[in-house]
């Protein structure tokens, strides 16, 4: 048992190589000397003691296998079959294939119908487990015939020979009497594909709602549920893979195309851009325009050029920093120390008892000197503070405070808390 | 960039291999307006009638001029005038991309159909019906670039041609002129060998 995190390392490393090989011997054999050519190829700089650990190391971790009774070598179906899945290189599979495993598929939602009924859990497990397997399998052929049908498509279309028509698309033509014609009937409304996936899901539905009823086997609920969206989407994947792929073959098998050099290239070209990517493929390629939006941005090398060309006539200015002795002198606020004024607010009201007193009234005579601005500073420390019990007046009243007049509610004090 | 148009007296202009043109530029009564378009992006084809007899006419001298300030103005045989470019923004390139995928699934459209994809490409009217069509059947490679439905497409390629004068609007829809040339140039210049070079650059 190779680790399987090392065989991912080795295709990863030597994924270009595997590509090649692959794209240049597709199903057929090769030998030891043409994959040592090929790393040769692809890596100049290795030395042929290297080249030759290499492929010990693709031969050992059976990526390459050899074939029986002979020195030749061939890629190992398991590696192939991924790569042509990566690639989309895929073959067209057999409509038989889906038939079958429909069927199968059938006499499974019958077992199931049993089990359920029966109450047996472990069995209904077991077999929405190999539904569910069946239903994916059956999604990946369609998935997996559709991309070789747009393979098949796009190489009758590029095929530059001078085949007659008929020769060109025979493999067109099969394809389509083998494989979507049947499936098409299968799939249609009234076929058997169609009638199938109504009683399976007709099954399903009534187990779940037993299950519901009964409240047994509450865990498999989310299983069948789950089983029932899968066959759903099935379905639809299957019926849209086809619609797509008869599209694509009917102007073929018609013959309806036309087949000339630029809808040659035109095949060719969207085929490359289907499996690399429309940015990858059509960057190097694309004409390029003169845009008035391009004169404002730094995005064309002429403008970086210009940009360039002013930055080296770039002249060095101090910015000059304001001297200390500019400055102005700091003129600290004439505000009195705030624990002063608390000392001399507590000593005159513990002395003035319950009495009324307005907190302004006492700060103008205690400071009369004070600006307002400093003088309201202090005016609403003393009200913040936690300690003195104060009074909001309901009325308005106007103070005048060194000139200034402010309208506001004011505070009183009425008795201090020690 | 914009040259004042009342300076006529005549103007000296290098040219290429140092030969001096002489440039009357009160013969050129619509250097502004051409300048304005094709620093645009604009292709000027026949279809602007005064500004391609203009050009026609006065060839080597709009070419010497506009040679002068930087640019590139090519004349293409099949008809239109063009500043040429060999680099792009960001953004223009994706438009471009963009241009280039529709009017190569186009031309597969056509020809699915039994047209002569070339003549159906100048003599047919691209419709919004078209346009949903061409989405619809190509969605996975529309879908990388952003383009969602018919209405995507006339909206972010075809208004997109028409200021790059490569479509023209009518009645029912879109007509190509003949600047799509360019992107049929590009078609025929892909093949497989110019895409490893660049796979084994990445």
């Amino acid at each position: 048992m190779i680790p399987a995190k090392k065989v991912l390392n080795t295709l990863h490393e030597h994924w270009s190589v595997l590509e090649l090989l692959f794209k240049r011997f597709k199903m057929t054999d090769f030998s030891a000397k043409d994959v040592q050519s090929i790393i040769k190829h692809k890596n100049p700089q290795w030395t042929s003691e290297r080249i030759f650990k290499e492929t010990n190391r693709l031969l050992n971790q059976e990526i390459i296998i050899p074939l029986a009774k002979s020195s030749q070598l061939e890629i190992n179906r398991a590696i192939a079959d991924f790569a042509s899945f990566l690639l989309q290189e895929e073959n067209l599979g057999l409509a038989e294939e889906i038939t079958v495993l429909v069927k199968d598929l059938e006499r499974l939602g019958l077992r199931l119908h049993q089990a359920g009924d029966e109450g047996d859990f472990s069995e209904l497990r077991r077999f929405s487990r190999i539904m569910d397997e069946r239903v994916r399998k059956i999604v990946k052929l369609f998935e997996h015939n559709e991309s070789a049908i747009f393979n098949l498509v796009e190489q009758a279309k590029s095929d530059n020979s001078n085949l007659s028509l008929q020769k060109r698309y025979k493999a067109v033509i099969e394809a389509f009497d083998e494989y979507i014609e049947p499936m098409l009937e299968m799939v249609d409304i009234r076929g058997p594909f169609h009638a199938c996936f109504i009683m399976i899901e007709q099954q399903i539905s009534n187990q779940i709602e037993n299950i519901e009823l009964f409240g047994r086997g509450a865990r498999d609920k989310r299983m069948l549920e789950q089983l029932r969206t899968r066959i759903l989407d099935m379905h639809l994947v299957g019926r849209e893979s086809l619609r797509k792929s008869a599209d694509m073959l009917m102007p073929l098998r018609e013959e309806l195309r036309r087949n000339t050099l630029i809808t040659r290239q035109a095949a060719k070209v969207l085929g490359l851009i289907r499996k690399n990517g429309v940015d990858r493929m059509l960057t190097s390629v694309q004409p390029e325009f003169v845009s008035d939006i391009q004169r404002f941005s730094l995005g064309q090398q002429r403008h970086m050029v210009a940009y360039m060309a002013s930055l080296a006539q770039f002249e060095h200015a101090d910015y000059e920093l304001p001297d200390s002795t500019d400055v102005p002198a700091y003129q600290s606020p004439n505000i009195p120390d705030y624990n002063d004024v608390r000392l001399s607010f507590t000593k005159k009201f513990a002395n003035s008892g319950a009495k009324r007193q307005a907190l302004l009234d006492f700060l103008n005579e205690q400071y009369p000197s004070l600006d307002a601005d400093e003088m309201l500073f202090l005016y609403q420390k003393l009200i913040s503070d936690q300690q003195f019990e104060l009074h909001q007046d309901t009325e308005r009243t106007k103070v005048s405070i060194n000139g200034n007049t402010f309208a506001l509610y004011p505070f009183n004090a009425s008795t201090v808390q020690e | 960039m914009a040259i004042p148009l009342r300076f006529t007296r005549l103007m000296q202009v290098q040219y290429k291999n140092k030969i001096m043109t002489q440039i009357n530029l009160s013969e050129l009564s619509e250097l502004q307006a051409i300048n304005k378009k094709l620093v645009s992006g604009h292709h000027i084809s026949e279809q602007d009638t005064t500004l391609w007899q203009q050009l026609d006419q006065h060839i080597d001298a709009y070419q010497a001029l506009f040679n002068a300030l930087g640019h590139d103005l090519q004349h293409d045989s099949r008809g239109f005038y063009y500043l040429a470019s060999d680099e792009s923004t960001p953004n223009m390139g994706k438009i471009s991309r963009a241009i280039a995928l529709t009017v190569f699934i186009l031309i597969e459209h056509y020809a699915n159909q039994g047209k002569d994809p070339l003549r159906a490409l100048f003599d047919e009217v691209a419709d919004l019906e078209l346009m949903q069509t061409l989405v619809q059947l190509n969605k996975h490679l529309f879908d990388q670039l952003e383009i969602f439905s018919g209405s995507d497409l006339r909206k972010d390629v075809y208004l997109r041609m028409v200021r790059l004068g490569l479509a023209k609007e009518v009645e029912q829809g879109f007509v190509h002129l003949a600047p799509v040339y360019r992107y049929i140039d590009a078609l025929m210049e892909v093949n497989e060998g110019s895409f490893d070079g660049l796979e084994e650059e990445v």
